[in-house]
């Protein structure tokens, strides 16, 4: 794993407009799903983004792959900024961008056979051809732990476990250098999860790919990512190492997702105690002043309410944006 | 401490065109008064369908309960009448629902599904009821209960209607809670709101609670005792400590080692269970487990559904970890 950055992001803003009227719709209001997102994802790494639900890190994943083309913001990979492309200049790109949806049930094409499935992106981008189609297509499913002779079967006759790695295979059949995981395993069993992870990680080490990993699960993030990103109400509030992240959480809503999540040992439990955050998650059509945290955080002082903390390194590559770590430029 | 309710030797099939899903075979489980216990495993292994058997709200057809006995209070529920059943249903025994979005009426008012079970079951005037209704929203940390009770379903969020769901769960004071996956779709942090205050409405009333869930983090935090299900069947069962720190039966340690955990060093590698869990309609012969299992030998196709006691109070399914336990460990 090198320090070559893949991918970077840089005040990426996604508003979607509200709209009203019958025929002549004019927005009257945007719900701001990523506001001023900047992070940057280096070579063979894995990057976690947690978050709960509706906080944008899946619009992140998609803007970052110009499903959903930004408000603002560029999107800078191979020295390309892909939010500048038209659709025909991103197509080449796209062998090397994919993604691997959550809901394995719902993102594969119920009258696609397998084979269709893996196929569809080798023939849309021309990459191989006669006997070799095939032998690719049969390829791809052994390295996902699916045996061959499943190539003519539909997406009903398969588990959930063997659906989401046919959802990875079909990710893998163009050789990407980057994949966007969104939520790859909530959707599954719990002795299930830890096959897929296994499989994304002998994945990410043969074929040398980087991944943004987007999850809710704390655990599991840990596991797989080398980095984590935290997100809340579209604005990132701390990105750290896994392990730093994990053991010196700074961002008080870091700490209360932490603490939220209940280990398997009833022993420990009984000696920890859980933050409970109060109250709901705010809208992000009309978010918060200040900090957009604020109203649920149980450290918040007095500048929380008006000034918006910027996310700023505070050593060592662990940025937070909170305005308990004033950073050296406030103290003069 | 008295036992409750006690549900013996439960088996609840479905009558399909594909064949019989033996659902839940065999399954007998007790909760004391004052106890929460949790029924863990997988989709499909039954958790539910052994709990919605308790109320009896399986759809007959094609589901039905085949045998067994659901002991509640002395009297056994399967032998009710539709009207003593209702009776039941709400009053002493109420459910939380795991999908708040579905299982609320989307075209009544909060305020009247929270009246609904009061009216029937305490025969309290319309007027009494909603006063109830808002103390009991209130209760369960919904703001502006007042108002809100005029609000419809779609008005409230994931984590509100879940609130709305507990209201209902608690409203005439049951004897005993069924929460099935409650905090399953809703966020990590809504979900630690909701759990701390069942455990403290419970804990305040003395209400029992049958926790359901696949989550093994919640079931360490909140349930004292601990039924792991398999394919149909309780594969291992004892104190929350026993279970987590000496499980016996192959499918609950795999299930330990197979989730990552906070607390501990991360692990290289996770050690997943291979394989999948098993068809109901043409379950394995013998040991339900024994496909995926690593420990299986011969003997695990003739037997192994037996509980056998492995220390007190805490018993396995387990064909070869009794044995071991018979050779002295």
């Amino acid at each position: 794993m090198g320090d070559k950055t893949l991918i970077e992001i840089k005040n990426l803003k996604m508003y979607f407009p509200i709209t009203s009227g019958l025929f002549l719709q004019k927005s009257i209001a945007a719900v701001k799903a990523i506001d001023d997102v900047s992070f940057s994802i280096r070579k063979g790494e894995t990057l976690g983004l947690v978050g709960e639900s509706g906080c944008g890190k899946t619009t992140v994943g998609k803007c970052i792959l110009q499903l959903y083309r930004p408000t603002h913001g560029e999107v800078l990979f191979e020295g390309n900024n892909l939010c500048q492309l038209s659709n025909k200049q991103l197509r080449p790109l796209r062998q090397k961008l994919q993604v691997i949806f959550q809901d394995p049930y719902e993102s594969l094409n119920p009258r696609f056979t397998a084979a269709d499935i893996i196929g569809e992106p080798l023939k849309i981008h021309g990459i191989v051809r006669g006997r070799e189609y095939r032998k690719r297509i049969e390829e791809v499913l052994d390295i996902v732990g699916l045996a061959p002779y499943m190539v003519n079967r539909y997406p009903h006759e398969f588990s959930g476990g063997q659906r989401q790695r046919l959802g990875i295979a079909r990710a893998l059949a163009l050789q990407p250098s980057f994949i966007v995981c969104d939520e790859p395993i909530s959707a599954l069993d719990v002795s299930i999860q830890a096959q897929i992870i296994n499989l994304l990680d002998d994945l990410q080490r043969e074929f040398d790919i980087t991944y943004l990993f987007i999850s809710h699960d704390l655990s599991v993030v840990r596991h797989i990512s080398n980095r984590v990103a935290v997100m809340y109400l579209g604005k990132l509030v701390e990105v750290a190492d896994r392990d730093e992240l994990y053991k010196a959480p700074l961002h008080p809503y870091t700490q209360a997702l932490l603490s939220a999540v209940p280990i398997p040992d009833p022993a420990v439990e009984a000696q920890r105690s859980v933050i409970v955050l109060k109250g709901e998650v705010p809208s992000p059509i009309n978010p918060p002043s200040g900090c957009v945290f604020h109203p649920r955080c149980y450290k918040a002082f007095e500048p929380c309410p008006t000034v918006v903390p910027q996310l700023e390194d505070i050593g060592d590559g662990h940025y937070v944006a909170c305005h308990l770590y004033p950073t050296p430029q406030y103290e003069v | 401490m008295s036992t409750l309710l006690q549900v013996r030797n439960l088996s609840t099939y479905f009558y399909t065109q594909d064949g019989v899903v033996k659902a839940v075979q065999d399954v007998s489980y007790e909760v004391a008064k004052g106890e929460t216990i949790a029924l863990v495993g997988e989709s499909g292994c039954g958790k539910t369908v052994s709990a919605l058997s308790i109320l009896r709200l399986i759809p007959e057809p094609p589901g039905k309960i085949v045998a067994g006995q659901v002991m509640f209070d002395g009297t056994d529920l399967l032998k009710l009448s539709k009207g003593e059943m209702q009776q039941i249903r709400g009053a002493k025994i109420s459910m939380i629902f795991q999908e708040p979005m579905t299982s609320l009426n989307p075209v009544l008012t909060i305020g009247r599904q929270l009246t609904e079970t009061l009216e029937f079951h305490q025969g309290m005037k319309r007027k009494d009821a909603l006063n109830e209704a808002i103390g009991l929203s209130k209760l369960v940390g919904i703001p502006h209960a007042e108002h809100r009770v005029k609000d419809y379903p779609h008005h409230f969020s994931g984590g509100m209607r879940q609130r709305v769901m507990m209201a209902m769960a608690i409203s005439c004071q049951p004897q005993l809670i069924i929460a099935d996956e409650p905090t399953t779709a809703v966020d990590v942090t809504i979900q630690a709101q909701l759990l701390e205050m069942i455990r403290d409405i419970t804990n305040t009333l003395g209400t029992s609670v049958i926790l359901i869930t696949h989550n093994l983090g919640i079931v360490a935090r909140y349930a004292q005792r601990v039924y792991v299900m398999y394919a149909g069947r309780i594969v291992e069962q004892g104190p929350a400590q026993a279970i987590y720190h000496d499980p016996r039966h192959p499918y609950t340690i795999g299930l330990l080692a197979s989730v990552p955990r906070l607390d501990e060093p991360r692990k290289v590698r996770l050690a997943p269970i291979e394989g999948q869990p098993p068809d109901l309609i043409f379950p394995p012969v013998g040991c339900s487990f024994c496909p995926r299992c690593s420990q299986a030998n011969s003997s695990c196709q003739e037997n192994g559904h037996e509980l056998v006691e492995v220390a007190p109070g805490h018993f396995t399914a387990c064909g070869v970890a009794c044995k071991e336990l018979r050779h002295g460990r």
